[in-house]
C-alpha cells in the first residue's frame, strides 16, 4: 500500500531508494486512483509554497536572521555526518518483528531496498510533477509535517487488543518511520533522525502481543505527546523560516 | 490557540501548585497539554518550568513527558539535568531520563551515560544501549562490547551494533573467540553481505558455515542469491546444501530455486527444491506442476 508519507517522500525525492521510486512511480502510473491522491498531494504541497507574501515586522526579520545563522552553524556542524541506514533491529525487538513476518506482513521487503534490484529510472511522471528544488531542510520538514500528522491519526486510530491487524498496522507505521529517519540523516538532521529513532522502540513494544493494555495504553499516550511536541516544534520552525503553512 | 496563548497556558498551569488543582484525568490531561506547548517557549524560559515539573510532586508519567521536552531544549543546563536525573532519579524515571539523553544527543551526556551503564543493573544496562542506537553512537557500543566479559551482555551489546549497521565496529569484534554465532546474526542483520560471504565459503567450520549460509539470506541483496547457488552447486556436504537452500528460502530467492530445478537430474532433489518452492509461495511453482502433468499424459 502506498501511502500519503511515501507520496510525499516521492514527491521531495527524499528518503526512498531509487528502486523504491521506480516502484511508486510506476504505481501511480498503473493506479488511477493513486494518480489523483498524487496529483492533490502536489497541489497541497505546492499551495503551501505559495502563500501569499506578507510583510514581516523588523523584530521578526531580525529573528529569522538569527534563526538562519543558527542552522548554518549547526549543519557546518554537521558536515562530518555520514549516510546510515536504519536497519532491522534484533536487541530486543527482533522476536517481535520476526513474528509479525511470520504471519504474513511483506511491507519489509517493498521497501527495506535490500531485496530489491535497482532498475533504472524512467523520470516521466516524477519530473513532469517535480517543483523546482527546495532547500533539502525546509522540504523534509514539511514532508516530516505530514509523516507525523498521519502518525499521530494512525496510533490514534489502532485497533485496540493484541490482533494481527494491529500488529501489521504498526510495522507500517515502523517501516514509515524509518523511512524518515533515513531521509532525516540524508538532510543532516541528526536531531531529528534521533527523536524518529526514539519511535521505533516504543513502537516495537506496541507491537508486541504480550504487553498489557494498560503499558500499552500508556505507550500510546507517550508517543502520542511527543509526536505532538515535534509537530508544535516543526511547525514553528518552518513557518520562522518560511512564513505560515 | 497562538503560541504566546499556549506558553502562558502553560506557565499558568504548571506554576499553580498542585495542591490547587485536584488530581484528576482532566487536571492530569491539561498538565500534559501545557507540556506540549512549552515547546514554544524561548529554551530559557522553558528550561525552569520543566525543571519544577521534575522536582516537584508531578505523576511519573507528567515526569517522563517532561523529560522529553527537556530533551529538546538546546541549552547546557537542559544536559546537565538530564543527567543528573538518569543518575538519581526514580526507576521508571531514570530510565526514561537515559533515553532521553539518546534523544538529545550531546556528546558529553552521552560519554557520561558509560559510567551509568558501568554502575547500573540489567534494565540500565539495557536502557544506555538503546540510548546509544537512538543517537547512533557506534563506538560507545563498540566499547562495551569489546570490554565486555559477560556473554549475555557482550551478545546484547553485538545486537545493538547488528541494529545499527555497524559494520566496521563488528569485523573489528570478529575473532572474539566463542562469539561466532552472535556475531553472523549481527552481521545478519547489519547486511554485512562481504564478512559473511567469507565466513559462507569457508568450510574448515561445516555448523559456522551453516550459520553463515542463513545469515546470508537474512541480509539478502543482489548478489547474495548467486554466491548461495554457488556455495549449493559446489559443496558435497549434505548439511551445507541444505542450509544453502534455506538460505535461499530465506532471502525469497525463488526465481534461483527454480533455475536449480531446472537444472537437476536428479528426481530427489528436484523433489525437495518443488517443495522448497511450494513454501515460498512462489509464483513459479504453477508453471512447474503444469509442466510436469504435461510430461506425465
Amino acid at each position: 500500500m502506498i501511502n500519503d508519507d511515501i507520496l510525499t517522500l516521492y514527491y521531495y525525492r527524499d528518503g526512498l531508494t531509487e528502486a523504491e521510486r521506480a516502484r511508486v512511480q510506476a504505481a501511480i502510473e498503473e493506479d488511477t486512483a493513486l494518480r489523483a491522491r498524487y496529483e492533490q498531494l502536489c497541489e497541497d504541497v505546492e499551495s503551501f509554497a505559495a502563500a501569499e507574501p506578507v510583510a514581516a515586522a523588523p523584530a521578526a526579520v531580525a529573528r529569522w536572521h538569527d534563526s538562519i545563522e543558527r542552522v548554518a552553524r549547526i549543519e557546518q556542524q554537521r558536515a562530518s555526518s555520514r549516510n546510515r541506514v536504519f536497519h532491522l533491529p534484533s536487541f530486543a525487538w527482533g522476536a517481535v518483528v520476526a513474528a509479525a513476518l511470520v504471519v504474513g506482513i511483506g511491507i519489509g521487503s517493498y521497501f527495506s531496498g535490500n531485496n530489491v534490484p535497482e532498475p533504472s529510472i524512467d523520470n516521466g511522471v516524477a519530473d513532469t510533477a517535480m517543483p523546482e528544488p527546495r532547500s533539502p531542510s525546509v522540504t523534509f520538514a514539511r514532508g516530516l509535517l505530514v509523516h507525523l500528522r498521519e502518525s499521530r491519526q494512525e496510533l490514534a486510530d489502532l485497533p485496540m487488543g493484541a490482533d494481527s491487524e494491529r500488529a501489521m498496522l504498526i510495522m507500517q507505521m515502523i517501516q514509515q518511520n524509518r523511512m524518515f529517519e533515513r531521509a532525516a540523516v540524508q538532510n543532516e538532521s541528526q536531531d531529528l533522525a534521533r527523536v524518529l529513532r526514539a519511535f521505533e522502540p516504543i513502537l516495537m513494544r506496541l507491537a508486541s502481543d504480550d504487553i498489557s493494555p494498560a503499558d500499552a495504553e500508556a505507550l500510546q499516550a507517550q508517543l502520542a505527546f511527543e509526536l505532538n511536541v515535534m509537530l508544535t516544534k516543526l511547525r514553528r520552525n518552518v513557518s520562522e523560516v518560511t512564513g505560515p503553512i | 490557540m497562538t503560541a504566546l496563548r499556549k506558553f502562558i497556558l502553560a506557565t499558568l498551569i504548571v506554576a499553580i501548585s498542585s495542591p490547587a488543582i485536584a488530581q484528576t484525568d482532566e487536571a492530569e490531561g491539561l498538565k500534559m497539554t501545557a507540556l506540549e506547548a512549552l515547546i514554544s517557549a524561548p529554551p530559557e524560559r522553558a528550561l525552569p518550568i520543566v525543571t519544577k515539573v521534575l522536582s516537584g510532586d508531578s505523576s511519573t508519567a507528567l515526569k517522563e513527558r517532561a523529560l522529553f521536552v527537556l530533551s529538546q531544549i538546546d541549552l547546557p543546563e537542559a544536559q546537565t539535568l538530564l543527567i543528573e536525573t538518569a543518575r538519581t532519579g526514580d526507576r521508571n524515571i531514570r530510565m526514561e531520563a537515559i533515553r532521553m539523553i539518546g534523544v538529545g544527543g550531546n556528546s558529553k551526556a552521552l560519554a557520561d551515560l558509560a559510567e551509568i551503564y558501568t554502575a547500573g543493573d540489567g534494565d540500565t544496562r539495557e536502557a544506555v544501549l538503546e540510548a546509544y542506537l537512538i543517537a547512533d553512537d557506534k563506538d560507545a557500543v563498540y566499547q562495551i562490547a569489546a570490554n565486555s566479559q559477560n556473554p549475555r551482555e557482550f551478545e546484547k551489546a553485538v545486537n545493538v551494533l547488528g541494529a545499527m549497521g555497524a559494520m566496521e565496529e563488528l569485523r573489528a569484534l570478529r575473532d572474539r573467540p566463542g562469539a561466532a554465532e552472535v556475531l553472523i546474526e549481527a552481521y545478519a542483520v547489519a547486511g554485512d553481505v562481504e564478512t559473511l560471504t567469507a565466513l559462507a565459503t569457508d568450510s574448515s567450520d561445516p555448523e559456522r558455515q551453516a550459520q553463515a549460509i542463513h545469515g546470508l539470506g537474512i541480509a539478502g541483496g543482489n548478489e547474495v542469491g548467486d554466491v548461495l547457488v554457488g556455495i549449493y552447486r559446489d559443496t558435497e556436504v549434505p548439511d551445507v546444501k541444505e542450509a544453502a537452500l534455506e538460505g535461499l528460502m530465506i532471502g525469497d530467492y525463488d526465481q534461483a530455486v527454480l533455475e536449480l530445478f531446472r537444472a537437476s537430474d536428479d528426481a530427489a532433489e528436484k523433489r525437495e527444491l518443488l517443495e522448497t518452492l511450494v513454501i515460498m509461495d512462489s509464483d513459479a511453482v504453477w508453471e512447474i506442476i503444469d509442466k510436469t502433468l504435461e510430461n506425465e499424459q
